[in-house]
């Protein structure tokens, strides 16, 4: 393969032009998008659409899907705002508490999917409601406002263009890719997702390998919590609830295989640029917030429909 | 939790289990063994809750549990014709909303008399799920992104035009509609959406392209090969479910006298309770239009005696949840049997 | 490593898969394993591998009784087998796949560097040319195949179950895998061999073991005492009946169904055959020909992208399965039952009368069950379907009863040609002879069959004429005498020369030679 055949048949590049088209027209035509403040805005945003995209892209690299992911870290907001308001905790203890919570519910799908061999969608859906009922029961709609001011400090702090609020999900991304390219359970996960009886025959403990899919999900969804409370410097009972569709759009648009087994690290974080690009781009030139809502579904047709046409020309090449 | 313990003892089907080997044990005693357990089930919440709540069966609360009951029904008719494909729909409350503020439009805007405003927001709902019938069989993507991508559409192209603005001044023979009581409870709507039933029942059991969307549903390869044109009998099975949405939404507009930009958005877990609930199978090939009502009605029970229970609506989601899970336990437990069999003689 | 198999049964609802089977691998030799379809050699294998775990009986390795949970437990065991269905992720490496198992690890990370390294020691016994970089899923078939030998190898395992690892491979690949066998029995381990080919198992097994229906036909005999006639009839029984078809002259019948030049898009080239009326026109090949592609492109299912079909004399254009059916009165009978043919959970009435709904409903598109019972209950008496009634099941018949329920449901459509996909896989020898005849007998009704079959014996005692098809080309025509020696040595020589000819340009010789 040449090297331009090799830019067509990546993932990645697809987005990558698009990110780049993106950022010229919108440095072209609006004075106010290269600013630092909105970069740093942009930069602040991407933080939590990346994570909970990571949270569905490890379910779909096993061949699975999670429904529950919103709905968990809904749950994990209010959690750890409820820890740390009303009984007191310290950030070092609610924040990992938070993230047990988060990998509880994950094994619980996790759990629930390989011990009853019912489709994850409907497990996931069945918690989902849980999840947020739970979560609505205990707060009754009623958001958590007095964090501690370190941990509202931090989701505004930054350092020139560049959120502090970054960090952790750069961290994430880097173990995660490593987790997925070089270690064993990394691996095994891509295997029973890319042939689960391949797997299996190899040795593979396949569901156990399901579980563990499923609750670095959860784990990654508390993170996102976490990242989210910040950000708004409250635990609300709504967050989570818009991410239904994003989680999915990043994954699919940076070419994850909907089958399992096939997913990208670099390509599923390029998605999520373009996406918050989209949406920047969107207040930038002042029109209906409605058009992101519109977009991101046309986008995920399109990305679709890319994968597709791709797949049927490696086919027939 | 009561809900899930008496969902399994199925005086029926536990007969069958311990006197025969699972494989004799006939679909239609499956069938009718989980609509008489599904049926007792709703019975035992009545009782309790007319026992401790007089209240519960007043006329005015069974009117309203009927109008309710009118929309879960169809909200669960349209999951299930797509769910007879292999197939689901997650736009089915993107396309209601469509189809309600398009109504609402017509009627509001334009002035159009009710009944064609209500014509025409059927048509919208319908031409929506075609596109997304079309758009399955034509990408061979599997219909949940394409739903999941279409739904964020329609709701977006739906808020970009109406602005999310609510249509409250319809014509008043709308609300008047949706007040209308016969016999001091039963609304209008619960005869439309039984209507509609027996239409389904008819569809499945009785016509050529019930049976093909079943066949589809239930190895579509083998129906293909038998000459059943699959991506068209997927393509109808959308259309319908699409029409059902927005039937189920204008229906909603009949109730609540007013064209609202927020309806559907909590569509997602009825539409898929009462259908799984009622026995269809989430593999396709397999529905049950009555198993759907039922199931239909213990979510419409539920929902109603959390109400006058006072306990309060914030737990609604985890009992439904709760519920949908004990459901499905006992649907791989019927369903699955068969399934395993036909993959362990490979 | 020798392993014992004692008293060994496994039932699945409605079939009995093993019944009481014993025997015995010993270090230093090759075991081949023999039986028809369905005789039980495919679940004797998952049991082994720790696939399904038997309901009665026990294994031995050396001596001390295994209790295998999962595939893991069997290779911990030191048992490693190439399974018939393809086993490889087709998005990893070549290498990654042959160390699937036992990835090597340095500092906690998966130690790329070695595994490429130690997959091509595996991979040079059997091919040289084959990159252990490449992504499986840019492989060929035959390429595949190889990668799962040597995965099965990489393993060093004391006991090395092949299921089938010749069907999709050249004689020169099969050749470097026989010396590989050989060596590794000479470092004396123990080897299963399971094969159709006669020819193989002769000239590379110690001693056979041959099953029949879930039972032991013939327990570890050395092959030297087991001629080649002796193992046929431990596979097929005593009671073996032949259908008798009857010589047949039917050269002057009128043409139905036409082929000249066609290609497909599947890469199938230059096509040509008539079918006769009432003739059962034969396509031998092995697995992987393209002859079920073939099948598939004149039904509408894969497009013809050049030459030309004629049906009953007329060019046609078939765009799709439901103008086959009710334009051209072409019918389809997948090898794949469960996949493709039948509906499993709907009942037999359904299965049947599918093909004529439409022609049956009403004006407002109603069927009326009473309807479809008149048309689905003379063919259950005609085909002699053995069923409770019309509402069972189909999942819950017997395999012939199944095939039965497929041929009546083109009977009752009207069809004229008929395709039949392996009609006899997973059926038992006397229902066999059975489906036979009623081939034969809808033939004798004016229907023509295009008969597709890896069964050698089915193919010479049904066909009229033999066409041979290698690589997705026919290699042979011949005008089958129903002698089976001549027959057979005339159909093998036919692939054979293609197999020779075909090593020269192999069609993926490009790419394996990149690496």
């Amino acid at each position: 393969m040449t090297l331009g055949q090799r830019l067509i048949a990546n993932e990645w590049s697809a987005i990558a032009v698009a990110i780049v088209i993106g950022v010229v027209g919108l440095a072209a035509t609006s004075p106010a998008f290269l600013t630092e403040f909105n970069l740093y805005v942009m930069m602040r945003s991407f933080c939590v659409v990346l994570v909970v995209a990571f949270a569905q892209m490890l379910t779909l690299a096993v061949g699975q899907l999670n429904l529950s992911i919103g709905a968990l870290g809904g749950l994990v907001a209010i959690a750890i705002g409820g820890m740390m308001e009303v009984l007191g905790f310290p950030i070092a203890v609610a924040l990992p508490i938070g993230l047990a919570i988060g990998a509880l519910g994950g094994l619980i799908n996790g759990l629930l999917t390989v011990r009853t061999g019912i489709n994850g969608f409907i497990i996931t859906l069945a918690t989902a409601s849980a999840f947020t009922g739970i979560n609505l029961g205990i707060t009754e709609s009623i958001p958590f406002y007095n964090l501690p001011s370190a941990f509202v400090a931090f989701g505004t702090a930054r350092l020139s263009a560049f959120p502090m609020l970054l960090i952790p999900p750069v961290i994430v991304a880097l173990l995660l890719a490593l987790f997925l390219a070089r270690t064993v359970p990394g691996r095994q996960l891509l295997a029973v997702g890319g042939n689960p009886h391949a797997a299996q025959l190899s040795g593979v403990h396949m569901n156990g390998i399901v579980v563990l899919a499923h609750t670095l999900s959860g784990l990654l969804a508390a993170v996102g919590a976490i990242l989210a409370v910040a950000q708004l410097g409250s635990a609300q009972p709504t967050i989570g609830q818009d991410w239904l569709i994003m989680s999915f759009a990043a994954p699919i648009i940076g070419g994850a295989a909907l089958t399992g087994g096939h997913v990208s690290v670099a390509a599923t974080a390029l998605a999520v640029v373009l996406i918050v690009l989209i949406q920047n781009g969107m207040v930038l030139a002042q029109v209906d917030p409605y058009w992101v809502q519109f977009l991101l579904g046309a986008l995920i047709l399109a990305a679709v429909g890319l994968n597709r046409l791709r797949a049927v020309r490696a086919g027939e090449a | 939790m009561t809900a899930t313990e008496t969902l399994n003892p199925d005086p029926v089907m536990t007969v069958a289990d311990a006197n025969e080997a699972p494989a004799r044990r006939g679909a239609f005693l499956a069938e009718s063994g989980n609509l008489i357990g599904l049926a007792a089930i709703v019975l035992i919440f009545w009782v309790v809750l007319t026992s401790l709540r007089p209240g519960f069966i007043s006329n005015f609360n069974l009117f309203t549990l009927s109008r309710s009951l009118a929309i879960d029904i169809v909200i669960g008719f349209s999951t299930m014709v797509v769910l007879a494909t292999g197939g689901m729909n997650l736009a089915i409350g993107s396309i209601g909303v469509c189809a309600v503020m398009a109504a609402g439009f017509l009627m509001q805007g334009l002035g159009l008399p009710p009944l064609v405003a209500f014509a025409a927001a059927l048509a919208l709902g319908a031409a929506l799920g075609w596109l997304n019938g079309f758009a399955i069989v034509r990408s061979g993507v599997n219909s949940f992104i394409i739903t999941l991508a279409s739904a964020s559409l329609y709701l977006g192209a739906m808020l970009i035009l109406s602005k999310a603005v609510t249509f409250n001044e319809l014509p008043a023979a709308v609300a008047d509609f949706g007040k209308l009581r016969f016999g001091g409870f039963v609304s209008p709507l619960l005869i439309i959406a039984l209507a509609i039933g027996a239409a389904l029942i008819v569809l499945f059991r009785f016509t050529a392209l019930g049976r093909e969307i079943l066949a589809a549903g239930a190895n579509p390869r083998a129906a293909e090969l038998s000459g059943v044109p699959v991506g068209r009998v997927v393509i109808i099975a959308h259309t319908l479910s699409g029409a059902l949405a927005g039937a189920a939404g204008l229906m909603l507009v009949a109730r609540l006298g007013a064209a609202m930009p927020s309806i559907g958005q909590d569509w997602l877990l009825p539409s898929f309770l009462a259908p799984v609930l009622g026995g269809t199978l989430l593999s396709g090939g397999a529905v049950s239009v009555i198993g759907t009502m039922l199931g239909a009605l213990l979510v419409t029970t539920i929902r109603s005696g959390l109400l006058v229970m006072q306990v309060g609506n914030f737990w609604l989601q985890l009992f439904l949840g709760v519920i949908l899970l004990a459901a499905v336990m006992l649907d791989r437990y019927r369903g699955k049997v068969a399934e395993r069999r036909s993959l362990g003689r490979r | 490593m020798r392993l014992t198999v004692e008293d060994i049964g496994k039932s699945f609802p409605g079939v009995t898969a093993l019944d009481g089977v014993s025997f015995e691998i010993r270090p230093g030799e090759i075991h081949a394993l023999m039986g028809e379809n369905g005789a039980g050699k495919s679940t004797l294998i998952k049991i082994i591998t720790g696939l399904y775990r038997p309901d009665r009986g026990r294994l031995l390795v050396d001596g001390v009784p295994a209790d295998f949970h999962s595939p893991r437990d069997a290779i911990a065991a030191g048992i490693s087998a190439v399974h018939q269905e393809r086993n490889l992720i087709p998005r990893f490496t070549v290498g990654e796949n042959i160390l699937l198992e036992r990835l090597p690890r340095r500092h906690g990370l998966v130690d790329y560097g070695r595994v490429h390294r130690e997959a091509r020691r595996f991979l040079d016994m059997i091919d040289p040319s084959i990159d252990t970089r490449t992504e499986v899923r840019r492989l060929s078939v035959a390429q595949m195949q190889i990668v799962e030998i040597a995965k099965a190898l990489s393993l060093e395992a004391g006991v090395l179950l092949l299921d089938e690892p010749t069907a999709s491979i050249t004689g020169h690949e099969a050749d470097a895998l026989f010396a590989v066998l050989r060596r590794l029995k000479a470092e004396g381990k123990a080897i299963v061999f399971v094969s159709h080919k006669l020819e193989e198992v002769t000239a590379i097994s110690d001693r056979v073991t041959v099953l029949r229906d879930g039972k032991v036909a013939a327990a570890g005999e050395p092959i030297a005492s087991m001629s080649r006639g002796r193992i046929v009839s431990a596979m097929i029984g005593r009671e073996e009946r032949v259908a008798e078809i009857g010589e047949r002259d039917l050269r002057d019948r009128t043409a139905v169904l036409e082929a000249r030049g066609v290609a497909t898009a599947l890469g199938h080239r230059d096509i040509g055959f008539t079918l006769r009326k009432g003739e059962i026109l034969g396509l031998y090949g092995l697995v992987g020909a393209g002859r079920t592609e073939l099948a598939r492109a004149l039904i509408g299912d894969v497009r013809i992208t050049a030459g030309e079909v004629r049906v009953n004399g007329r060019p046609v254009a078939i765009a799709s399965v439901p103008e086959a059916i009710r334009r051209h009165r072409i019918g389809y009978i997948s090898e794949d039952r469960k996949a493709e043919g039948l509906i499993l959970a709907h009942p037999v009435r359904s299965n049947v009368a599918i093909t004529v709904w439409r022609r049956i409903a009403s004006a407002l598109g109603l069927v009326g069950r009473g309807a479809e019972r008149r048309i689905v209950e003379p063919l259950v008496r005609k085909l002699d379907l053995k069923t409770p009634s019309i509402e069972q099941g189909v999942g819950k018949l017997s395999g012939g009863n199944q095939q039965k329920v497929s041929i009546a449901k083109w009977l009752a459509a009207g069809v004229e040609i008929l395709i039949i996909d392996e009609p006899t896989v997973g059926i038992d020898i006397k229902t066999k002879t059975a489906i036979h005849e009623l081939i034969a007998e809808i033939t004798r009704d004016g229907v023509s069959v295009l008969l597709i079959s890896s069964d050698m014996p089915e193919m010479i005692t049904l066909a009229d004429r033999i066409l041979v098809m290698r690589d997705f080309a026919l290699v042979g025509e011949i005008e089958n005498s129903r002698r089976y020696e001549p027959m057979s040595r005339r159909i093998m020589s036919f692939i054979h020369q293609g197999a020779e000819g075909a090593a020269e340009n192999e069609p993926n010789g490009p790419e394996a030679a990149h690496g």
